[in-house]
């Protein structure tokens, strides 16, 4: 297998508040190849978001306290911030949740697709816009000359998120990270943009991050698949192994609390027991083990490592390394 | 403004301490202006100008021993921590620091009658046109708009030379056209609330217009009231300050911070410290108003800092 | 569209023009009504000869009829005449308009300019030991009394600099008289003390609020998507950000447009500056009504279009409403 194209390496992201340490990101590690779609699930305040932006090294107020993001071999952690500007919006490109505040509502919209071209490969106007043009052309946007020179505004939801998405490909980059870029948007429209990121994977080779809490939509559109839970990765595979039989028991039980339509309908909804944790205070041990139905006592005492459970799997749990099936 | 977090970082908030019971709107606020060290400090500086007005004569008697009006034309122009006048003489023999005394009842009195005025009339007026809307909304609103059209210096020239004003009659002048202002500010408020809920259910229970405006929709824009008339005052005292300077506000006759500036460029050659204390006072004073109405601002809503 | 929103705002303005003269004519006759400019120049008039002069100034005719010649006067310029010598209240105004507002103007420049950057400092630093004092300054700079502060300045830089043998700067007047005109240094240094003051309250105001609108913007998801483009924190900042930023100042500086030719009444009478403001000034002391209530006409309009003028600024620079 190749080298990955981007490797983190025991990732811990913290932000200092006046209230205490927050432990967004607390060890994470994951490799993403060329090509590649991977999906990182997880709830509101599991880190997600905060590891994305920590790769883009756009983490402030946050600090990077420690570990490693190797990009083509680089890390991404070292260098000053004129080498980082470079990798950003032309190597890494990230597009964010919410097409609605993410556009500058006082530029046309050709105007800030073409801004990264002009930026970073020094063409000039007319050229920078003829490509955002066809890259608008390219997600669908119908009567893109036209529409270049209309403001955000005038787009509806669905049109804003893929100029959003054309903007992020402009410069070809490598890696395309889209934090939620559905979860704004109408389930229809849904579709529509999941489809387009997969065309634009398919053709234009961008390994793809996708960062949602919708497990659907992970599923739709991530061949791998991590499973983030208070900053740290719990399991991690194959999006169709991991659905199948899951190896944590969060995966688990946000499996089991999807409501499904083939279920007999007397049946009660299963919601996963307790709330979310406190990243300033974390639980000793485990940190869903205040959660869990299937914990035992070394969970309360020890943090599970992220260890391969079955072929293809990698889950943080003592229960599942120990050989028992969900 | 708030530190920008990404958006899964948690929020972190205080948790309830156990067995206190919840305290209410107006305490909660009181209790942060309180804690506010610049807002408590304001608020005494105001006080105590109220306190000179108040008792100015008193303290005459007490501190300087002499009257505002008495002149003395073989002490004219005397240095500051001269015998018996602590803050020198004008150019008339007149103690200064007496004047000083005296010209705190002209600025706050003015001030808080004004205040008083504009805010009634204002709060009545932006109430009726925020509750009924329509008609009536437009046409005190167009009204307003006409007042605030005519520059508000130009308007209180014209009427002081008009009607010769005294004391009450100058801050009935200045609110004429503060009330405006007020007036606007408290529709706007009128609308946001007007539309909630509780309004609502309060008037299906058959509560009659009056009722509704005054014990409902009053509460809720009152804090805005009293942020705006902490702020007002400031404005007002400098106004009234301009227009004595000019000697077109309280007859000169009567010592006041701001008459005790006019034409004070003939004093440049004899004592530059009397350009000093009135305008120093009055400084003072309007800072100390901006200043508090600032901490009540941030008392009663501390997510706006 | 633009235009629509234009013909609103026009429209929404004729009713405070009539409010406005409506009023100022209700003012002017009961303050100087049947009086007749100039009457007292000649105590040998006759009564026939002062109704003959009132017929022909049309001051018998009824009271609406008058009204609508005044109004018909203003769209052509014509404020009334003083009572004092009948002079033309407009000439008064075209002779000193252009001294108020090379002062305004003047001063407004200078707020614009300096609180832009002083925003940013204070927003970019917030917090800071610079960003405390700045704001210090803001809240103190409201609290002075113009008239004071032009007093001070003057003793200053004027009468001290004067005594200690130090070059000084003029205490009033727009140019050294003697110099028939002056040149363009000496009405600078005859302009700098006055400006100075009267930019004062506009620093102290905008200064604090490009810090809170630049604030407001940094927060928001576009910047941090600029950010992600990969582009310098200057672009991100000055074309980004400040951009937005902006156009709430926009809106404030537009509301001062109106007050450009009263606002300075006080500093032009501490200076001598021979403006409207101070005109009013001398003319309400001798109560010549009429020509007060000229002026105040003419700059009531003034506010009336300079808030149009603010508006049309306004969505002009903000794409949202130009294309809604």
């Amino acid at each position: 297998m190749a080298a990955p194209l981007l490797e983190l390496h025991d990732l811990k992201t913290q932000f200092f508040t006046p209230e205490g340490v927050v432990k967004a990101v607390d060890g994470v590690s994951l490799e993403l190849h060329a090509g590649e779609t991977l999906g990182i699930v997880g709830e509101s305040g599991s880190g997600k978001s905060v590891t994305a932006l920590s790769v883009m090294r756009l983490q402030r107020p946050g600090k990077i306290v420690s570990g490693e993001v190797r990009f083509k071999g680089r890390d991404l952690t070292k260098l000053s911030e004129i080498e980082m500007r470079e990798i950003r919006g032309q190597e890494i490109a990230m597009i964010f949740q919410d097409p609605m505040t993410s556009l500058n509502p006082v530029f046309r919209t050709g105007w800030q697709v073409g801004e990264p071209v002009r930026l970073h490969q020094g063409w000039d106007k007319t050229r920078a816009m003829g490509v955002a043009v066809s890259m608008l052309n390219k997600v669908g946007i119908p009567a893109p000359e036209k529409r270049a020179h209309d403001y955000p505004h005038q787009f509806s939801g669905g049109m804003r998120q893929r100029a959003m998405i054309a903007m992020g490909l402009t410069t070809t980059p490598k890696v395309l990270i889209a934090d939620e870029p559905t979860t704004a948007l109408d389930v229809t429209i849904q579709a529509q943009i999941l489809d387009l990121l997969r065309q634009v994977n398919r053709e234009f080779g961008t390994a793809t991050i996708l960062i949602t809490h919708n497990l659907g939509v992970v599923a739709g559109m991530c061949e791998r698949v991590m499973v983030m839970y208070a900053g740290r990765i719990v399991e991690s595979g194959p999006t169709v192994d991991v659905f199948a039989h899951p190896k944590h028991p969060y995966t688990w039980s946000l499996l089991r609390s999807i409501p499904r339509l083939d279920e007999e309908r007397h049946e009660a909804l299963k919601p996963i027991e307790g709330l979310p944790p406190d990243l300033i205070n974390l639980p000793p041990g485990c940190a869903f083990h205040p959660r869990c139905t299937f914990k035992i006592e070394r969970c309360s005492r020890d943090v599970p490592a992220l260890t391969r459970v079955g072929d293809t799997q990698l889950a943080a749990c003592w229960v599942t390394q120990s050989g028992v099936e969900l | 403004m708030i530190t920008p977090l990404p958006i899964d970082a948690p929020v972190v908030t205080a948790p309830a301490a156990p067995g206190q019971p919840a305290r209410s709107y107006w305490q909660q606020a009181t209790g942060r202006l309180r804690r506010n060290r610049i807002g408590v400090a304001s608020g005494l500086v105001l006080l105590f100008f109220v306190l000179v007005a108040l008792t100015s004569p008193v303290l005459a008697a007490i501190f300087t021993h002499t009257d505002p009006r008495s002149i003395d034309l073989l002490n004219t122009f005397l240095p500051p921590l001269s015998p018996h006048h602590i803050l020198g003489t004008d150019d008339l023999g007149r103690d200064e620091l007496t004047r000083m005394f005296y010209g705190a009842q002209v600025s706050m009195g003015i001030g808080f009658l004004s205040v008083g005025v504009a805010l009634t009339i204002g709060a009545a007026v932006g109430l009726v046109a925020g509750y009924y809307g329509g008609l009536i909304d437009g046409l005190l609103m167009r009204f307003v708009d006409i007042i605030l059209a005519v520059p508000a210096i130009f308007l209180f020239i014209l009427m002081s030379i008009l009607f010769k004003p005294n004391t009450i009659t100058l801050a009935l002048i200045i609110a004429s056209v503060g009330w405006g202002s007020i007036a606007r500010l408290v529709r706007g408020e009128v609308l946001s609330v007007r539309t909630r809920d509780f309004m609502v259910a309060t008037s299906s229970l058959g509560a009659s217009d009056l009722r509704l405006i005054l014990r409902h929709l009053l509460p809720n824009v009152l804090h805005v009231l009293i942020v705006f008339g902490s702020l007002y005052l400031g404005s007002v005292v400098l106004i009234e300050a301009a227009l004595d300077f000019l000697g077109l506000g309280i007859s000169p006759a009567t010592p006041s911070w701001g008459n005790m500036l006019t034409n004070s460029e003939t004093f440049f050659f004899h004592s530059s410290w009397l350009v000093i204390w009135p305008g120093l006072t009055i400084f003072i004073t309007v800072l100390a108003a901006n200043l508090f109405g600032n901490a009540i601002r941030d008392a009663f809503d501390p997510r706006l800092r | 569209m633009l235009a629509k929103y234009l013909l609103r705002r026009v429209l929404a303005t004729i009713p405070v023009v009539i409010g406005v003269t409506l009023i100022t004519f209700m003012l002017m006759h009961v303050t100087a009504g049947s009086y007749i400019p100039g009457i007292d120049l000649n105590p040998n008039l006759k009564v026939e000869d002062v109704e003959a002069i009132k017929k022909y100034l049309g001051l018998d005719r009824p009271l609406y009829i008058q009204y609508i010649t005044w109004l018909a006067g203003i769209t052509h310029g014509d404020f009334g005449r003083s009572m004092i010598d009948g002079s033309l209240v407009s000439s008064h105004i075209f002779d000193r308009l252009p001294a108020t507002l090379e002062l305004t103007v003047t001063a407004i420049l200078i707020g614009v300019l300096i609180s832009i950057p002083l925003g940013i400092t204070g927003a970019l630093r917030r917090g800071s030991k610079i960003d405390h004092a700045l704001t210090a300054m803001s809240v103190a700079g409201f609290a002075i009394p113009a008239f004071w502060l032009g007093l001070l300045l003057i003793l200053v830089f004027s009468v001290q600099f004067e005594a200690w043998g130090l070059p000084f700067l003029p205490s009033g007047g727009v140019t050294t008289p003697g110099t028939g005109g002056g040149d363009l240094f000496d009405r600078l240094v005859h302009l700098i003390m006055p400006a100075t003051v009267l930019s004062f309250v506009y620093l102290s105001i905008w200064s604090r609020f490009t810090r809170s609108s630049m604030l407001e913007v940094l927060s928001q998801d576009y910047v941090r998507t600029a950010r992600a483009k990969g582009m310098s924190e200057r672009r991100v900042i000055y074309l980004h950000a400040l951009r937005n930023a902006v156009i709430p100042l926009v809106t404030l500086v537009g509301l001062e447009l109106p007050a450009l030719v009263s606002g300075a009444l006080v500093v032009e009478v501490v200076f001598s500056w021979p403006g409207i403001g101070k005109l009013l000034y001398e003319r309400a002391l001798s109560t010549d009504y009429t020509t007060v209530l000229g002026i105040t006409t003419f700059a009531a309009l003034l506010v009336v279009g300079g808030n149009l003028l603010a508006d049309v600024l306004y969505a002009f620079l903000d794409p949202r409403i130009r294309y809604t």
